[in-house]
């Protein structure tokens, strides 16, 4: 199965449009890698549905990086009982 | 600018103070005084209470049939009988609407009138409106009517230039017709038309004087009344400004010189200057106790005080509803509208979109509490929650404030930006890829709701999971 990291990078190529091996875990969704307003929000839909969990929404659009996505959605999958490989 | 003296330091609360002493939601946010307002007349300071509107009885009196009717085709008397019955309706018991004013010229005129009254309404009173001509007045007498409006015009442009009189023979024929009135049990109230272009010393005083002399010998329910028509908008509320466009000197002159009470005393505004409703409500604050209004601002030209305005003006100056039934201006707005009376969508307290925001920034405060972006509880005054327009500024906050409204959701059933996230990336398609201009309407986005949210549309707009 793959990691949290390689599908957090998988959706968020598919999602803005770009080639998965381009992603950082250090870079910045918006600043960097040119996520508008509601790409943020598909992201977050995204990685809900990727997932197969609920996010609270002002948490999740909080987040900023895409290291920083990987490390709340562990902790989601965590606290909703899904079973992911970090 | 000189330098500033007083430091004020930041305050630092655990606890926003949101001022609910004042903006208390579910009524209009009240007007509140700190003290007296102090006016130089005739070289004294001279004080008034605002907050004494608090205690004094003041209304509003409705000019719809009269003055608003000047402006427009005439109404059918079934028209006008429902319109009565809404006005008494949004008035109440205690009569906030007090009187309302009807032509007496045509068989039409007096079925109406004849019909409004026979609905039996206590409030508001049916009045009449006449010239000042002795003919006139037989029209008031056959009508069986206690009180009538009658016009007598003060500025030299109407006596000189178009009543082709002196100011002598003016005031005769005026006094001839308040005799005539007072003779025959009837309460004359005089309309002292282009009050704020006549001279107040030379005519108006004299005049005033002569009809409380005139009243001296009769009973109260019969001494005149005297309206100030501000007929072509030039009233000022602002203290220091001179007679005769001072609204603050002119109340002064009459009450306060004169004693002509505060009962006795009207205020008929136009809106050619944007300052209607406001002279009106000065007009309250400085000792008239009637504001003259038609509904929704509608008359000659660029209209007189809304009457829906001059209501939350009052619930504002009062702290309290006083037996007004606001949800009534709501309906009557859809009546006007029902007989092809337009009202423009910005048009406050009624128009299409006086509530509905457009901009996502303010949709995301809506979302997160109301009071942000409402005036105050619409839905509960005015049976029209606060709405958003979707358009490119909408944002997937507008968006999903208007799925949540749409589909009728509260609490726990609301829906986060995720789960309307196709339907907001397709209204940004529309300006983004497709080049759209307008605003999307609600047909639009419920067609695209029930195909990108059908799971939404089914549970909750068929009417499965509402509660």
């Amino acid at each position: 199965m793959a990691t949290v990291s390689e599908r957090v990078k998988t959706v968020t190529a598919r999602v803005l449009a770009m080639d998965p091996g381009q992603i950082k875990p250090e870079q910045n969704f918006a600043a960097d890698l040119g996520a508008e307003s509601i790409q943020s929000v598909e992201l977050v839909a995204m990685f809900e549905e990727e997932f197969g969990i609920e996010m609270d929404e002002d948490a999740a659009l909080s987040v900023q990086t895409v290291g920083g996505a990987v490390e709340f959605i562990t902790r989601v999958c965590k606290e909703q009982g899904v079973d992911v490989e970090e | 600018m000189t330098a500033a003296k007083k430091s004020h330091p930041l305050v630092a609360v655990a606890e926003p103070n949101l001022l609910e002493e004042t903006f208390l939601h579910d009524l209009p946010p009240l007007i509140r005084f700190d003290g007296p307002i102090v006016e130089s007349i005739d070289g004294a300071m001279v004080q008034f209470d605002p907050a004494s509107v608090q205690q004094r009885d003041i209304f509003i009196t409705d000019t719809t049939f009269r003055d608003g009717q000047q402006a427009r085709p005439p109404y059918t008397t079934e028209q006008m009988v429902h319109i009565y019955d809404l006005m008494a309706r949004l008035g109440g018991p205690k009569g906030v609407v007090r009187q309302t004013e009807f032509f007496l010229y045509t068989r039409n005129d007096r079925e109406a009138l004849d019909r409004c009254r026979a609905l039996g309404h206590e409030f508001p009173e049916c009045t009449g409106w006449i010239r000042a001509e002795k003919g006139d007045f037989r029209l008031v007498k056959e009508a069986r009517l206690s009180e009538t409006g009658m016009l007598t015009s003060c500025s030299d442009y109407h006596i000189f230039h178009k009543l082709k009189m002196d100011r002598k023979q003016a005031m005769e024929k005026y006094c001839a017709v308040v005799d005539a009135a007072l003779a025959a049990g009837v309460r004359p109230r005089c309309h002292l038309e282009d009050v704020t272009r006549a001279d107040i010393d030379g005519f108006v005083l004299p005049f005033v004087e002569r009809l409380l002399e005139m009243s001296e010998q009769v009973p109260e329910p019969l001494k005149a009344k005297v309206r100030l028509c501000d007929t072509m908008g030039f009233g000022i509320s602002y203290p220091g400004v001179s007679l005769p466009r001072s609204i603050p000197k002119l109340i002064y002159k009459l009450n306060r010189e004169l004693g002509m009470p505060s009962s006795r005393l009207e205020w008929h505004g136009h809106n050619d200057f944007h300052k209607v409703l406001i002279n009106g409500a000065t007009a309250w604050l400085y000792g008239c106790d009637a504001l003259n209004a038609t509904l929704f601002g509608y008359g000659e030209r660029t209209g007189n005080p809304p009457l829906e305005g001059a209501v939350f003006e009052y619930i504002a100056l009062k702290g309290d509803l006083c037996g007004i039934d606001t949800t009534v201006i709501t309906e009557l707005a859809e009546y006007m509208r029902s007989i092809g009376f337009p009202i423009p969508d910005n048009y406050p307290f009624v128009g299409k979109h006086f509530n509905t925001t457009r901009a996502g920034i303010h949709a995301g405060g809506l979302r997160q509490d109301e009071r942000i972006y409402n005036i105050f509880d619409t839905a509960k005054l005015l049976g029209r929650p606060p709405r958003v327009a979707i358009t490119d500024k909408s944002g997937t906050d507008g968006v999903v404030v208007w799925v949540n409204e749409y589909l009728g959701l509260t609490d726990e059933q609301r829906v986060n930006k995720m789960k309307i996230h196709k339907l907001a990336r397709w209204v940004l398609d529309q300006y983004e890829k497709a080049g759209r201009l307008t605003a999307i309407s609600d047909e639009e986005m419920e067609a695209k709701t029930r195909e990108l949210l059908p799971e939404l549309w089914t549970k909750y707009k068929s009417g499965q999971g509402k509660e």
